[in-house]
């Protein structure tokens, strides 16, 4: 049922990413939906389901990405897992935290597709990169998380992630 | 009741003569009756002053319940004539939408006619999934006869290539994504180079002859030397030329004929070295596209 449900889930949300999201991005930058959904469920499901999740969700994200590095194969799983570790340290999963967590993660992770880049050959200057693509970007991602964590609430208002205090 | 008897005997009389004169005065001829109605006509006037000001409440109550009653009418009215503009303007926006698709599909279909090799016709689904590269996911793949490194253009001019063919998808990764290269030709010098996206959304033909005469303006087509695209197919126009000391080669700055923002249906060529022809000329089916380069993302 869970697997069917993760299925589901990344059948949903990178379709999305694909078709429906240019309507929504500003000066041509777009949110990334996979990220914001592989750090959520690490918050809110723990570090396992959310580095397999973060597998499924990048290799279909690189599937249909006119780049032929795995980038997005190797760095989702590691930021969902960077999300799940944080939740073990978590009291209460605040507005902040998860405005922090996520612009981190988006700024993190739009860093290392910069350097994965720059290895494969297309040079831009790091500044330009951080200015029209890496800041923008994680700013979205964050506003995009505190939604969805927004959404999770309005639908299971009762449901809060583990905490230090609860995790076995 | 008033009784008679009730009135003191003064009075009485008083009021029984006042009854006989008004009793004389109608049966008196009616020529003799002017006093009395001259007396009439100044108590007319009297009256009809405060009648004058009942009949203004009365209009204004009248006025006010017409109003009432218009203002309902026209609520509904304007509730039902929003409603007609409403499915008006949904109508016109389907409609406008319809004749924009008919005129890019009839310019796709002009072009598929007239391009001497065979082409596979393809709708834009998607767009890349990150902000790191620019490309295109087309409803059409492998199952259609499509495969990597063919190339992909519009009534406007190339666009890209493919990069990824699945069954029914294929990505195509756009002529302005600096990992993107084909080869390009000046139109007027007949100078070969290679042509690359860069990271401001243009492109730049690169490996040009120093001594070349290329010039701000000129047209940039393929070369069909390499790659999925047959030879004289736009790209763009030079809209700037660099000279970098100790550089073998030049190299100018292209804006692209083709608006990469608003790509909705595209032609793969499938077979570029299948027909000697060149493409028919002129060969943009549309005037280009002229916009700025933070547009193309």
């Amino acid at each position: 049922m869970k697997v069917a449900a993760y299925v589901a889930l990344v059948l949903l949300v990178i379709p999305i990413q694909i078709v429906l999201l240019d309507r929504i991005s500003i000066a041509g930058i777009r949110p990334d939906l996979a990220l914001v959904t592989v750090c959520l469920i690490g918050l809110y499901r723990g570090e396992m389901e959310t580095v397999l999740a973060g597998l499924a969700m990048g290799f279909a994200q690189d599937l249909f990405s006119g780049g032929a590095l795995w980038g997005n194969l190797c760095l989702k799983p590691v930021l969902g897992l960077m999300a799940g570790l944080a939740r073990r340290n978590l009291v209460n999963l605040t507005w902040a935290f998860v405005l922090t967590l996520m612009l981190g993660l988006s700024l993190l992770s739009g860093s290392v597709m910069y350097l994965l880049k720059s290895f494969a050959g297309s040079g831009a200057s790091f500044f330009l990169a951080a200015r029209g693509i890496i800041l923008p970007q994680a700013c979205y991602d964050a506003i995009l998380g505190l939604a969805a964590l927004k959404l999770i609430r309005l639908w299971k208002p009762r449901r809060t992630p583990l905490t230090a205090f609860t995790y076995e | 009741m008033i009784s008679l008897h009730s009135i003191a005997g003064g009075k009485r009389a008083v009021l029984l003569l006042l009854a006989l004169l008004i009793t004389a005065l109608l049966l008196l001829p009616e020529s003799r009756q002017e006093p009395v109605l001259a007396l009439g006509r100044h108590m007319a006037a009297a009256v009809s002053i405060p009648l004058r000001a009942l009949e203004w409440v009365n209009q204004g109550i009248d006025g006010m319940w017409a109003r009432y009653g218009t203002l309902q009418h026209v609520r509904e009215e304007n509730f039902t004539l929003r409603q007609e503009i409403a499915r008006l303007r949904q109508e016109n926006t389907r409609m406008h939408e319809t004749a924009a698709a008919s005129t890019r599909l009839r310019d796709l279909l002009e072009l598929k006619e007239r391009l001497p090799y065979p082409t596979v016709s393809a709708q834009v689904v998607g767009r890349d999934p990150s902000n790191w590269y620019r490309s295109i996911v087309i409803n059409k793949g492998a199952g259609d006869g499509l495969a990597v490194d063919m190339g992909v253009v519009t009534p406007a001019g190339i666009i890209g290539r493919i990069v990824k063919a699945y069954d029914r998808f294929a990505i195509v990764l756009l002529l302005i994504d600096p990992n993107n290269a084909v080869t390009g030709l000046v139109q007027r010098t007949r100078d070969e180079g290679i042509v690359e996206g860069t990271e401001k959304g243009l492109t730049r033909i690169k490996y040009l002859p120093l001594l070349s005469t290329v010039k701000v303006g000129d047209q940039v087509v393929t070369s069909g030397l390499a790659g999925g695209f047959p030879r004289g197919l736009p790209i763009g126009t030079i809209t700037k030329i660099e000279r970098r000391e100790a550089e073998l080669f030049l190299s100018a700055e292209i804006v692209p004929d083709t608006d990469f923002a608003k790509i909705e249906e595209v032609l793969v060529v499938t077979s570029p070295r299948e027909s000697t022809q060149l493409p028919p000329m002129p060969f943009p089916l549309q005037p280009p596209a002229r916009r700025d380069a933070g547009d193309q993302r």
